[in-house]
């Protein structure tokens, strides 16, 4: 039986009119696929968004935020065929975009507005090698060399997928991988240069 | 043009990506990472990030899902919702120039006609039997009169009231 034409204010109003949950709210997927996918996915893209801004309260907002927009802009049907790696890549793209507009929005130079956080982990006793011997190496970088070294050897995406991530050109981020592989090699060994002198 | 300067770049590079760099890989390819700098150069740096991320990684915290569900499902109702009601402002705003149009149309024509406004003003309270409408009230309000205005007053000011709270509600 051929399902009736709606009305034109349903047209227009599907979620006010119609009394059921409203169709265009509808997210792509479940309460419980999605608390599957934030498991396996949220560590890995707070650990980028920590380590690449320098900041863990940032990092923690814009996670959160990621998450927020993946939900809302995934199509279901785009995440049906190309699975959960694609969703972890468009994961990682809009985090890369949302610490873009951060980096690019004016700074506030108020001290009230710096989580406590961050002053203790500059202080911490506990600091781990990789953090002493990355953190000082990864501060003297661009945060778009930062961001394309994170995504090559830590996450292990190749050219193309972080050109889609970043939305460089694939010979661009070829090249800029180039520089910034030699930069950061440079430092960590004169990094263990110095710690080797130190008494 | 080569950025990478060393043909064994990728060999190296899919021996760390599978986990087996050092232990399973050949003295050879060691003796070669060792005298290469481009290789050295590899190793170093894709090891220092593996390292940094899995001990980022295990100091994550994490939220709770379902409270980032709820509140996705809610930014995407009320994107809806504002899509929905954007061509109905836009039908409001073209209804009230369409008022305004055809009122001053009609005042255009009336002026041509020889209407004069000051004249149909203080004829006003004539033509709709103002005084007889007082004479037959004022008996009836006594020494009450002194309420009416406050009374309409507060009348205006609750509806109002009531037609700000109903569209916070919308």
């Amino acid at each position: 039986m051929r399902k009736p034409l709606p009305t034109p204010l349903e047209s227009v109003l599907p979620i006010l009119v119609a009394g059921d949950e409203p169709r265009v709210a509808q997210l792509p997927m479940d309460n419980d696929a999605f608390a599957g996918f934030y498991e396996r996915s949220a560590r890995f893209l707070w650990a980028y968004l920590a380590r690449v801004s320098g900041d863990p309260a940032l990092a923690d907002d814009l996670m959160q935020e990621s998450y927020v927009r993946f939900l809302c802009a995934a199509r279901p049907e785009s995440l049906a065929s190309q699975g959960e790696v694609a969703g972890r890549k468009y994961l990682f793209r809009i985090g890369t975009n949302l610490l873009r507009d951060h980096w690019r929005r004016p700074q506030s130079a108020s001290i009230e507005e710096i989580p406590e956080e961050f002053f203790a982990a500059a202080g911490d006793e506990g600091q781990s090698d990789s953090r002493a011997m990355l953190g000082p190496a990864m501060k003297l970088l661009r945060p778009r060399d930062r961001q394309l070294l994170w995504l090559v050897y830590a996450e292990g995406y190749s050219h193309r997928e972080i050109a889609e991530i970043t939305g460089l050109a694939s010979a661009s981020v070829r090249l800029l991988l180039f520089r910034a592989r030699r930069k950061i090699a440079a430092l960590l060994h004169a990094q263990a240069t110095n710690q080797g002198r130190r008494p | 043009m080569i950025l990478g300067s060393c043909v064994r770049e990728k060999e190296v590079s899919e021996l760390l990506r599978q986990g087996h760099w050092p232990h399973a890989c050949t003295a050879e390819l060691h003796a070669h990472v060792d005298g290469c700098r481009a290789c050295r150069d590899l190793v170093l740096v894709a090891a220092s990030f593996q390292k940094a991320r899995a001990q980022a990684a295990g100091a994550a915290p994490l939220q709770s899902p379902g409270l980032l569900w709820w509140r996705a499902q809610l930014r995407r109702r009320n994107t809806a919702i504002e899509r929905a009601a954007r061509p109905l402002l836009g039908a409001q705003i073209f209804a009230f120039v369409v008022t305004l149009m055809a009122g001053a149309a009609i005042l255009g024509w009336q002026v041509r006609q020889g209407f004069h406004f000051t004249t149909w003003l203080a004829e006003l309270p004539r033509a709709i039997h103002l005084q007889a409408l007082l004479t037959d009230l004022l008996p009836h309000l006594g020494g009450g009169l002194w309420l009416l205005v406050p009374a309409l007053g507060a009348l205006a000011l609750v509806g109002t009231l009531a037609a700000f709270v109903a569209s916070e509600k919308q």
